[in-house]
């Protein structure tokens, strides 16, 4: 593996520059771009805007990357979010009762992502079929629950974390930021984070090393559930109205993210700040169709040239 | 008694799932029949058969891409696609009608070959190659419609309503059209090296075997299926609309897994997919018996995933 990394750094150092820095390089010229195209686009207002919608993405690729990174994938995400927004609405409404919807979102959210390890380390089925399994069980179950619609209020604070900025920067944004941090250090700099490199990038290695490689596994999971319910707690702050389907899409975007950031599928290489470069792309991207005009329609397919294009970039020249 | 056992052991470990799931269909069919008087009688029966049509046919796609170790997340998008393409071109004249059927066929049969293109070249897990083309069709459909579109001439419905030999006409389609697959798959070479390809791709490839010629078979016949299947909807339907096929996409892989067709490839047939089929269309059926929402056909449908999941045993785990 390094050999074939050190030859292809020998072949072309453009192309390792490239390869290495090209996610930052494409969100600079998308936004340069965008600005050149529309003046709206580079106002406080419209950034201010822009950051609020990104936290709740960026919260969920948090997730999404560990679980990447055992070689997996997690698309139960939209659904716990969904799942954690109509708990919100479940209680009273008011602050007072915060704490426990967040505790039993997050359990709700935890609970899940153990049973997608479970299912995956222990039954050897794969995270796609899993967490699809989980998902659709999530969905009917909420659906069972709220008899389709949904009502309640979600308590203030949770609209202030979601919605509200402290000068001009959004209380999520630093939410995310703190996360961001948290589990790049513990992915980077802990025997934990190691761990799940090595897991991902050579199974056979991790079991031979003595690393509970299943452990490992299943601790991703849940931590994506986890961060999958806080973002939907926060996210349920910022649209205010829940209904069935909040964070619909999520499961593919966070995905989408990911991977432009450099997290590859076939586990082992990538890192979180990767990931969130990634999903400022897709912010920007999304925002950017509206500020040019253009149809809403090309936000999807943008989105879909723009994951295959973004795979293609990454694979690896050895397989 | 060991043949008994051994033939036991026979049954379990070879056929064990579709028995099961012929089984489970015999067994929810008396229960229908002991709760309600009217869910054993022919115009039900006809009605369960109806309705599983356009899932059967997608899911028959599904099953061969599968095999090959691969999955088609661009099926429900391509239904939609068609269906608002079909019944838009046409546009209640019978002489376009024929013009909307084969271009719409054609352009099932070149996104599926695009699909496996795209993995093949690209080098793109088809997972995110179908995610990414799916986003794209379903924008193009976007584009072209956000209303049920066009109508079809009188007669049309025939396809959906019309009887052979007391039976539906889709039905019948679906049965030939089934064995046909079976046969195919069994008995001429290219349907065995389906198996070979997805069973071990590399090994395939080492024996000689044509590893493109039968991804672009398999994904091409998908796409195709799921133009045939949205004829049938928009048969049923009166007129296509641009959201009709973005269940299945999902839906389509619980009967394959049910049918003991395994994600990693390799192992089922297209004979247990129909038996899934039936299970589910049964279980759907029973449900609106039951007075049930439609909500409780998710729990269902999640709950039948990971049981069969657990009863199947995947041989390798794949993305």
């Amino acid at each position: 593996m390094t050999q074939s990394a050190q030859s292809q750094s020998q072949q072309s150092p453009v192309m390792d520059i490239v390869r290495n820095y090209g996610i930052h390089l494409v969100l600079a010229v998308l936004i340069v771009v965008t600005a050149i195209l529309s003046p709206a686009f580079l106002t406080a207002n419209n950034i201010s805007n822009m950051l609020l919608q990104a936290a709740p993405l960026g919260i969920v690729v948090i997730g999404q990357v560990p679980v990447i990174l055992v070689r997996g994938l997690d698309l139960s995400v939209a659904s716990v979010m969904a799942t954690a927004a109509v708990v919100a609405t479940c209680f009273s409404g008011q602050d007072t009762d915060a704490l426990p919807v967040f505790i039993v979102a997050i359990s709700i959210g935890l609970a899940t992502g153990l049973v997608n390890g479970l299912l995956i380390t222990k039954r050897n089925v794969s995270p796609f079929l899993a967490t699809l399994a989980t998902m659709t069980l999530l969905q009917g179950m909420r659906f069972a629950y709220t008899q389709g619609a949904p009502s309640g209020n979600v308590p203030p604070i949770y609209r202030v974390l979601g919605s509200q900025t402290f000068f001009g920067v959004p209380y999520n944004l630093m939410i995310l930021v703190v996360l961001a941090a948290f589990f790049s250090i513990l992915l980077h700099k802990t025997t934990y984070g190691r761990r799940v490199y090595l897991t991902g990038g050579n199974p056979v290695m991790a079991r031979l090393v003595g690393i509970h490689a299943d452990r490992i596994t299943i601790a991703s999971y849940v931590i994506s559930g986890g961060l999958a319910a806080l973002a939907g707690l926060i996210y349920s702050g910022f649209v205010g109205i829940v209904d069935n389907w909040v964070g619909r899409g999520f499961e593919l975007d966070s995905i989408v993210a990911a991977v432009m950031g450099g997290v590859a599928l076939s586990g082992g290489r990538g890192s979180i700040v990767g990931g969130l470069f990634g999903a400022a792309i897709l912010v920007v991207v999304f925002n950017a169709v509206l500020m040019i005009g253009l149809p809403i329609e090309f936000q999807i397919i943008i989105k879909g040239a723009v994951i295959i294009v973004a795979a293609a970039f990454y694979v690896r020249k050895t397989i | 008694m060991t043949s008994v056992a051994s033939i036991f052991t026979f049954l379990t470990k070879r056929r064990g799932g579709l028995l099961t799931v012929i089984g489970l269909i015999f067994v929810l069919t008396l229960f229908g029949v002991i709760v309600s008087d009217k869910f054993g009688t022919y115009s039900n029966a006809v009605n369960i058969l109806e309705q599983s049509t356009p899932l059967a046919i997608v899911s028959l796609g599904q099953t061969l891409v599968i095999i090959t170790g691969g999955i088609d997340l661009s099926i429900g998008s391509m239904v939609s696609l068609a269906s608002v393409l079909l019944s838009g071109l046409t546009a209640g004249d019978p002489v376009m009608m024929y013009v909307a059927i084969v271009t719409i066929l054609v352009l099932g049969g070149l996104v599926g070959i695009i699909n496996a293109g795209a993995s093949i070249y690209l080098r793109v897990h088809p997972l995110i190659v179908t995610l990414g083309t799916g986003a794209i069709l379903q924008g193009i459909t976007l584009l072209y419609t956000q209303t049920p579109i066009g109508k079809m001439p009188k007669g049309f419905d025939e396809l959906a309503y019309g009887r052979v030999l007391g039976l539906p006409l889709g039905a019948v389609f679906t049965i030939v059209v089934f064995v046909v697959t079976a046969v195919f798959l069994r008995k001429v070479p290219l349907g065995r090296y389906i198996y070979a390809t997805g069973d071990d791709a590399v090994g395939a490839q080492l024996m000689g075997l044509p590893r493109r010629k039968v991804l672009f078979v398999a994904y091409g016949f998908c796409g195709m299926m799921a133009a045939v299947a949205s004829i049938f909807l928009v048969a049923r339907l009166g007129a296509g609309q641009p959201y009709t096929g973005q269940n299945f996409t999902l839906t389509s892989i619980t009967p394959v897994v049910v049918g003991g067709t395994l994600l990693s490839g390799g192992r089922g047939g297209v004979i247990g997919t129909l038996m899934g089929v039936y299970l589910v269309s049964l279980l759907n059926n029973l449900l609106n018996f039951l007075s049930l929402s439609t909500h409780y056909q998710l729990i269902v449908q999640g709950l039948i995933v990971i049981i069969a999941v657990s009863v199947y045993v995947e041989n390798k785990r794949k993305v």
